[in-house]
């Protein structure tokens, strides 16, 4: 037995593989985009579909995630009679950390595996091979559109989803923690700040990137007919959940880099 | 006769399995060639190699005077715009209604007026014996039709050669029947070059100007289809005996 035969070697370099594919592929990706141009209706029909398919989701899972958080700070705080930074701290939690992730997750469910069953399947009944031999670019005609709608609407998605966690803590504050609204908002501009917005921005754009470029990936390179499709679903759904909660953290590490930097420490 | 297609010691392998042995042959214009083989013995690889979706990993392959096996995937545009392939599954885009689908060629290579792709499609959808289903998803009509639709696509863009991926497979023996005559008759009409890949002997015997039999990547035998009812190989009786009973 060679040593590349060796259970965490060989799952090792087939990560390694994985994330060389999916670099290849957005560099073709990226390739015909400067070659040929983005195709605009086709692009603009994905961000409808993506968004009016998960739209519901998304706002009701944002809104329970803030009433959630609401609920879990109220028990803390209410111990050190605290229940007037309610707001601020649930807010912030939710909008830093915990909205984008788990909207994220929602939305890798959702979206993702929705996307890479969708081109597996075009890929086992040879759709794909189909477009290349009538001369036109797979990835000009449904990746491109695909990887750009998918991080417009998922982006937008999750910022509906925090607009209404934000919603969704507060009327939790009111019926739970018996607070008014405006003790429950007089704390949130004091500890959510523009780094706070800053940062959950910026993990809703890298969720977004992940999640449209792994989906479209997973689903492009499908092989081996109707469990084929199977496994590029789940692959789709286990490789988005584990690079959002990498991307998590690396993107926490970043902003707090910028915020030291900024501050001067 | 000129050959439009030529294959010159072709090997392809599929990691530790060689799958084509060093494949030579040639298809003349206008000829219609038949290849015949078990499943898994490189038939389709033989077409895709052809279309540029696989390469070669040893050999040449010559189309309409060019050769093409080491050519650009982004060069690859005009060699693909003299061969239509047809699918063994339909491969119509199901976002797309009929007429999208015949008509997604000629809207990417030609700059025609839309009055104009919709005579194309109409045309060709008529070759194939379709008319009204323009307008319905690929899902609202019967599998024979998807192919039949199929074949109007591929037909649409003008190829010179027209390559067919077991194509009647998973059709009843009557739309087996129609699909075959349609294949012989636009090979005529429309002048083409065809080379037909499927498993069966009968569909071979009724429209192939040259039948050609593969087996464990090797041309095993070739001829017309009356010299191939003289081969006693093996093989090939088998394929013979299975088209009498059938």
């Amino acid at each position: 037995m060679t040593w590349t035969r060796l259970p965490f070697i060989a799952g090792g370099i087939a990560i390694l593989e994985d994330i060389g594919g999916c670099l290849l592929f957005v560099g073709e990706a990226f390739r015909t985009a400067l070659k040929r141009g983005i195709p605009v209706h086709e692009t603009f029909v994905q961000i409808w579909k993506v968004t009016m398919q998960s739209f519901s989701t998304t706002a009701l899972a944002g809104f329970f995630v803030g009433a959630l958080m609401t609920v879990q700070f109220s028990l803390l705080v209410r111990n050190f009679g605290a229940l007037g930074f309610l707001g601020g701290l649930s807010t912030s939690a939710t909008i830093r950390e915990v909205g984008p992730l788990l909207i994220a997750f929602m939305l890798s469910g959702k979206v993702g595996a929705y996307t890479s069953a969708e081109l597996g399947t075009m890929r086992v009944t040879e759709q794909i091979d189909a477009i290349r031999c009538l001369g036109a670019s797979p990835f000009q005609e449904i990746i491109l559109p695909r990887i750009v709608g998918i991080i417009i609407s998922s982006f937008f998605l999750l910022l509906v989803g925090l607009m209404m966690s934000i919603a969704g803590g507060l009327l939790l504050g009111i019926l739970f923690a018996h607070i008014n609204s405006d003790e429950y908002l007089r704390n949130v501009p004091t500890i959510v700040n523009a780094f706070s917005i800053g940062t959950g921005l910026f993990k809703c754009l890298v969720f977004a990137i992940l999640l449209a470029t792994i989906c479209t990936y997973k689903g492009y390179s499908t092989t081996g007919g109707s469990k084929g499709v199977g496994q590029s679903v789940v692959a789709t759904a286990v490789s988005t959940m584990v690079g959002i909660v990498v991307a998590d953290w690396v993107t926490s590490v970043i902003s707090e880099a910028i915020l030291n930097l900024a501050v001067g420490r | 006769m000129k050959a439009m297609i030529s294959f010159k010691n072709i090997v392809k392998r599929f990691g530790p399995r060689t799958v084509l042995k060093g494949i030579s042959f040639d298809v003349a214009e206008g000829e219609i060639l038949f290849v015949l083989g078990t499943s898994g013995t490189g038939k389709s690889v033989l077409l895709k190699n052809i279309v540029g979706l696989m390469r070669p990993d040893e050999g040449e392959i010559w189309i309409d005077g060019q050769e093409v096996s080491r050519i650009p995937e982004d060069d690859y545009l005009p060699v693909r715009k003299k061969c239509g392939m047809v699918f063994q599954h339909p491969a119509l885009f199901d976002s797309m209604t009929i007429f999208d689908n015949v008509a997604f060629g000629v809207r990417r290579h030609e700059d025609l007026p839309e009055d104009q792709v919709g005579e194309r499609v109409t045309r060709c959808l008529q070759l194939v014996n379709l008319s009204g289903v323009e307008q319905k998803m690929p899902g609202e009509i019967s599998y024979g039709m998807q192919k039949r639709v199929s074949l109007a696509r591929t037909v649409a863009v003008g190829p010179k050669i027209l390559l067919f991926d077991e194509p009647t497979t998973g059709l009843d023996p009557v739309t087996t029947s129609a699909v075959n005559q349609l294949i012989k008759d636009l090979s005529r009409s429309l002048k083409t070059t065809s080379m037909v890949v499927s498993h069966d002997m009968r569909c071979a015997l009724e429209i192939a100007d040259r039948i050609m039999v593969l087996d464990q990547g090797h041309i095993i035998a070739q001829g017309t289809p009356e010299e191939l009812k003289r081969s006693e190989h093996p093989l090939v009786r088998d394929f013979l005996d299975e088209a009498v009973n059938a």
